[in-house]
């Protein structure tokens, strides 16, 4: 087995610039998956990551699209979801821990000689508890300020340094202007930097009291969504059928309201990010084929020369299985060694992907080990007609061939 | 003893619609430790049946022994092995494999018989010793004369001590001095008692031999005996 080993690494230096280029479609398509699956793998990771600094738990009511609408959100008041609905969901919901309703759009804000178009959110002191947001500097708003309707903010790092460069935002006063309606918040504290969590991004927003923005800001009586905290990871279920059953009660009609768990949200990002990464990697897996396509030309090429060599072989004693071995054994070598170039490959492209395109990619074992084990399985899969050819030439005929 | 019997065999080979017996009918006995010759005109089956007495083709009919035993109905493996181990080839073209060294090409038929690898060493330089070779043994085939390149195909023969070398015109290539130490060699292996088949064309090359076969159109149409073998 050694010397068939070492055999099989003769004849294939034997032949440099042939063996090189018939490695190179297994290094591109190895290359090529390796690529492909680390920035699936990564955005999956990233998208991740950010789920679970939002907080854990969480359930997002959101109002549904009714059908035959032509997909538009209905007016009627009775068809809309209410911080009547949350206070419902705080007060019959066992496994429900915490629960704000949110006002969520679009306002001029302005300090200054210094505005922006940014999101204002309406909600809860709760909220800054279930999602995680922690302070850089000043205070939350409390159950204080959100019974006596007081006009506080506390606002997210991006917006805090695009309105105050030099710093200093706390305890300076802000203007929220939509349409003909003013209001001014003043600025108690401003949040850490924490990235896009989820739909939202707490960076670029700002958060007030529910009861200070609901008639004034936004003068509607509905609300854009309800966020809920279920007690525990093991409860979460049970605290969305908990839910579903109030706003069904009020709606009878399931298609008005949508209720989406972090959980079930994480194992759809999942299950789309693989459907996308075996999608991609099936699309790289063609070029392995061709590659081995090309290795399989190769090694028939290969036979074809060798003809007389394995007919004196078999003269001095070698059976079908030590031709089928020698031969196997070159084309297993061959792709895997392209294998493991096509390895190197992809992990740089992985790497410089990550540095052009500013996104995470992430090479795992075991998508190394897939691509090593595939190039094997590709050797041997289109290894196996040559060797096989080579092992049944007739050893008279083979001496014959000039 | 006989140590080859050849009963009554054919082969054929189809071309088209042309059919060619190259060996129509032989039988053949071959005593253990004679010098056999077989000479005949081109085409008159000569190489077809030495290749039917080395196990590398199977007759279409008729049986072949070999120390007794019926190799007609061997399969692969094992007539793999008849060859590696009971019988050495020596071929016109030498046939020696061009990558490996002279020392490589004669531990092949060892690699394939698994001896390990320290015997095979010294018994590979032990034959190409034998062979008047000592000092050529990381010689390349391309770096060798013809003489010489004949002369590791035998050591590669004599590897793995077969009871039969079977030579097919394994002067032809050669200038005649070359010649003549082949045959020598040949000559010393008959005497350390193996069972030696030439074909040949030559007839001084026919001398050495103990017996002399002559072969037409697939048949043996005559022999004749120089030294009794029967009783050696
Ligand atoms: N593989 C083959 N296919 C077709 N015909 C063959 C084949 N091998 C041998 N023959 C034919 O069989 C006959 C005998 O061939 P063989 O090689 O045994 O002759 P030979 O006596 O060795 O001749 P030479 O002295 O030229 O070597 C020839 O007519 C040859 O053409
Ligand atoms: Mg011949």
């Amino acid at each position: 087995m050694l010397e068939m080993l070492k055999e099989a690494f003769r004849s294939i230096s034997a032949n440099k610039l042939r063996t090189a280029l018939s490695m190179v479609g297994i290094i591109i398509g190895v290359a090529a998956v390796i690529a492909v699956v680390s920035v699936a793998e990564g955005t999956s990771q990233s998208i991740k990551q950010n789920l679970s600094a939002i907080g854990s738990n969480l359930i997002m009511i959101s109002p549904g699209f009714t059908r035959g609408g032509g997909g538009r959100i209905s007016t009627s008041l009775s068809d809309l979801l209410t911080k009547d609905d949350a206070q419902k969901i705080q007060q019959l919901c066992p496994s429900v821990v915490y629960v704000t309703p949110m006002q969520q759009g679009n306002f001029l804000v302005q300090y200054e000689r210094q505005n922006t178009m940014t999101t204002v959110l309406a909600v809860y002191p709760q909220v800054f508890n279930m999602m995680n947001l922690n302070l850089q500097e000043g205070e939350y708003f409390t159950q204080e300020d959100e019974n006596s309707r007081r006009r506080v903010a506390v606002i997210g790092k991006e917006i805090a340094d695009m309105l105050f460069p030099d710093g200093d935002a706390v305890g300076k006063t802000i203007r929220i202007t939509s349409q003909s309606i003013r209001q001014n918040y003043k600025i108690i504290g401003v949040l850490e930097k924490s990235g896009t969590l989820l739909f939202l991004n707490p960076d670029r927003s700002i958060l007030v009291p529910f009861s200070a923005a609901e008639n004034r800001l936004f003068r509607r009586s509905y609300v854009s969504s309800i966020i809920a905290q279920a007690y525990s990871e093991e409860v979460a279920p049970q605290a969305v059928s908990e839910i579903d059953a109030i706003l069904y009660s009020k709606f009878q009609n399931e298609d008005k309201y949508r209720i989406v768990s972090q959980e079930a949200m994480l194992q759809t990002i999942n299950q789309t990010m693989s459907l996308l990464s075996f999608m991609l990697g099936s699309i790289a897996g063609i070029s392995l084929l061709v590659g081995g396509i090309g290795i399989m030309n190769i090694m028939l090429v290969t036979v074809t020369e060798r003809t007389r060599e394995i007919g004196v072989r078999k003269a001095v004693g070698a059976n079908r299985r030590h031709i089928l071995t020698q031969f196997l054994l070159e084309s297993v070598i061959l792709t895997l060694v392209a294998g493991v170039i096509g390895v190197g490959v992809g992990i740089l492209l992985s790497r410089t992907i990550a540095l052009i395109g500013s996104i995470q990619t992430a090479v795992t074992p075991i998508v190394i080990l897939i691509a090593v084990s595939v190039s094997i399985a590709v050797g041997v899969f289109f290894g196996v007609f040559p060797a096989m050819k080579a092992a049944k030439l007739n050893p008279v005929e083979a001496l014959r061939y000039e | 003893m006989e140590i080859i019997n050849v009963e009554n065999v054919r082969k054929t080979y189809r071309m088209g619609d042309n059919i060619v017996k190259a060996v129509d009918g032989v039988t053949l006995n071959v005593f253990g430790g004679e010098y056999l010759i077989i000479m005949g005109p081109s085409g008159s089956g000569k190489t077809t049946l030495m290749h039917l007495m080395g196990c590398l083709d199977k007759p279409d009919s008729g049986e072949i022994y070999l120390a007794g035993k019926c190799v007609s109905k061997l399969n692969d493996r094992d007539l793999a092995r008849v060859r590696n181990k009971m019988i050495g080839f020596v071929f016109q073209q030498f046939n020696l494999l061009p990558r490996l060294t002279a020392l490589e090409n004669v531990e092949l038929p060892m690699i394939y018989a698994g001896v390990p690898r320290a015997i095979r060493h010294k018994r590979a330089k032990e034959v190409l010793t034998m062979v008047g070779l000592r000092d050529r043994m990381e010689h390349k085939p391309t770096q060798l004369s013809g003489g010489q390149m004949q002369r590791v195909a035998i050591a590669r023969a004599l590897a793995n001590q077969p009871q039969i070398i079977l030579a097919d015109e394994p002067t032809g290539n050669l200038d005649s001095k070359s010649g003549e130490e082949i045959l020598k060699i040949f000559s010393d292996l008959h005497s350390d008692g193996l069972t030696i088949i030439v074909v040949t064309h030559d007839l001084e090359v026919a001398a050495n031999g103990q017996r002399v076969i002559h072969m037409r159109d697939g048949r043996i149409v005559s022999q004749e005996v120089r030294t009794s073998v029967r009783n050696a």
